[in-house]
């Protein structure tokens, strides 16, 4: 599947150059009680049609990262390109926005319309798109998360998942280029979760568009092409999840979870038994187990 | 419990009336309302009976559905009657203790309990055949011309709908809140009015805080997917009158014109044939 991806699109769709980005926190009378760096120096470059995840626990700043893709909040220091579009510049800005689209973590809280395909059509109307070519935007990217059935509904009816779908199609709708999930399944029973991840991947998969998933679920990341870990506003550890599971000791101290059989698989070799290093599949498992039992006996 | 309540119910059928324009609706609701404070004689009344019969039976909702609707405002029709029944001064029909029914009065009262359940029911067809979002849209284009005088049309249609959407969520949070409050002993039902509403405060208290917190993640939700006001901003169901409204705005003129007439051609009618009096 990755051999495949990027093929081709070798420019860079994002890059970040050392990204700071400050708030000040005020007490209640208004006084600067401190200035807090949520993002520290942070460098990423992602090339179209890469799938990257990034992790990090609560208030490791990927969310603030997240927000600086898409144009939402702007770099204290550094620079943030956007298919070559300095974010810091007014004139790019809905240009920006729209190549790279944002879902958000609340369904609530991001959904306009009061029907699922009008929702949907709420950022093509936002752009000017003539109603024609919306009515088909609206079909083909409610068909591509699998909701098309769902259109004449109300959202209030659907449950956590859908309601994530629908509103990764009111993305799509507007022909992003990339896509910023921020931590759209943390709402999400386990059910739902795998429904969007399912939506994601296809949409990586077949559309070719560029994923960047941010999340501290690590099931969802052994898909990525690409994980950078965050902790403290900084890019602690990057890598394939392959390459960056492998640190389970450096995972644990960064309180994030590693996945079960990651970790049993880790718990083996600390027992002396020869099992390789960043296994993320129970396939995979599987098949360590069978060689080291030949190996063994 | 508070689930219950609904706002604007729109009664899903398929009928001419559904399929009308929102603002053809809207008109000819606000011209059937002036229209019943125009006649002031049964023949009239007769005349804004007959059509409302016509539309209700032309929308295909049960009339019962409708009266669901009447409940809500019984009691402000008994007050209103009651107070016109007892102190219009006139001439006495019947006295009890120091009140004093008057001919006048009967026919007065009667006269506003007619007018206001046709006003009540002519209102509802319009919410049980419309839905908010059509409203919405419907008012936007109307209230269209006074984006020239400045009126932010477009952000208070925008506003409406959005609060349209959020009444259920707020609802079900409510319901939460109250919930969670009560499983902490909050006590929501007893004692006097001032100690109930003391004891709402640990309700809206959370549920303001957190109707602010949605509304700042919607303005950002709404600006990642490039919403900059009206202005650019192509509709994906754009209005347009079709043959039906236009019909529909004539029909509405013949009733108005019709219902003027009857006004004056009873009386005479009615004198002609020797049987004075009447309402």
């Amino acid at each position: 599947m990755s051999a495949v991806k990027g093929h081709g699109f070798d420019m860079g769709i994002i890059k970040v150059r050392d990204l700071i980005f400050e708030y000040i926190r005020r007490d209640e009378e208004g006084n600067v009680e401190g200035i807090t760096t949520a993002v520290d120096n942070v460098n990423l470059d992602i090339n179209q049609g890469d799938f990257v995840a990034i992790l990090g626990h609560n208030g490791s700043g990927k969310s603030t990262l997240a927000k600086h893709l898409n144009a939402i909040l702007y770099p204290t220091e550094g620079t943030v390109w956007v298919d070559g579009k300095d974010t810091q510049k007014d004139e790019y800005l809905w240009d920006i926005r729209q190549t790279a689209g944002m879902v958000f973590q609340n369904p609530d809280n991001q959904i306009i319309g009061q029907v699922v395909e009008e929702d949907v059509g709420f950022g093509p109307e936002n752009m000017g798109v003539p109603t024609k070519e919306i009515w088909e935007r609206v079909e083909e990217s409610l068909k591509a998360v699998g909701m098309y059935e769902f259109r004449h509904h109300s959202p209030n009816k659907l449950s956590g998942g859908q309601k994530q779908r629908v509103s990764i199609a009111g993305v799509i709708a507007m022909h992003p280029k990339c896509i910023i999930l921020d931590e759209p399944t943390a709402m999400l029973d386990p059910k739902g979760r795998k429904e969007v991840i399912r939506a994601v991947r296809a949409l990586n998969d077949v559309e070719r568009i560029t994923v960047i998933l941010i999340t501290h679920y690590m099931e969802e990341v052994i898909y990525a092409d690409k994980v950078f870990v965050m902790d403290k506003g900084a890019v602690t550890l990057q890598g394939t999840p392959r390459e960056v599971f492998s640190e389970v000791e450096r995972l644990k101290e960064l309180r994030l979870d590693v996945p079960q059989v990651t970790l049993l698989a880790h718990a083996l070799r600390q027992e002396g038994f020869p099992m390789p290093k960043g296994i993320l599949t129970k396939e995979e498992f599987r098949e360590a187990l069978d060689d080291c039992v030949k190996e063994l006996f | 419990m508070l689930r219950d309540i609904t706002l604007g119910q729109y009664y899903q059928a398929d009928s001419v009336i559904h399929r009308l324009d929102p603002r053809v609706k809207l008109g000819s609701t606000i011209l059937f309302i002036i229209s019943l404070f125009l006649f002031d004689n049964a023949a009239g009344y007769v005349v804004a009976a007959l059509f409302l019969a016509l539309v209700i039976n032309l929308s295909k909702v049960p009339f019962r559905f409708m009266v669901k609707g009447m409940k809500a405002i019984v009691f402000l029709l008994m007050i209103t009657v009651v107070f016109n029944l007892f102190l219009t001064p006139g001439e006495p029909l019947l006295t009890i203790w120091k009140f004093r029914i008057t001919k006048e009065g009967v026919s007065l009262a009667v006269l506003l309990a007619i007018r206001l359940s046709f006003l009540i029911i002519g209102s509802s067809i319009m919410t049980l055949t419309t839905t908010p979002n059509q409203l919405t849209d419907g008012l936007e284009k109307m209230l269209g011309p006074l984006k020239r005088i400045k009126v932010p049309v477009h952000e208070i249609a925008m506003m409406m709908s959005i609060a349209l959407r959020f009444i259920p969520i707020l609802m079900e949070e409510t319901d939460k809140i109250m919930k969670a409050q009560l499983a902490r002993c909050a006590d929501f039902e007893s004692g006097n009015i001032i100690k109930r509403a003391k004891g709402l405060v640990p309700l809206l208290v959370p549920l303001f805080i957190s109707a602010f917190r949605r509304a700042n993640d919607l303005a950002m939700a709404m600006e990642a997917r490039c919403y900059r006001g009206g202005e650019h901003r192509t509709k994906m169901k754009p209005l347009h009158y079709e043959r039906r409204d236009f019909v529909a705005y004539a029909v509405v003129i013949c009733y108005l014109a019709t219902g003027i007439a009857a006004g004056y051609a009873a009386p005479l009618l009615l004198s002609l044939t020797g049987m004075t009096g009447g309402v």
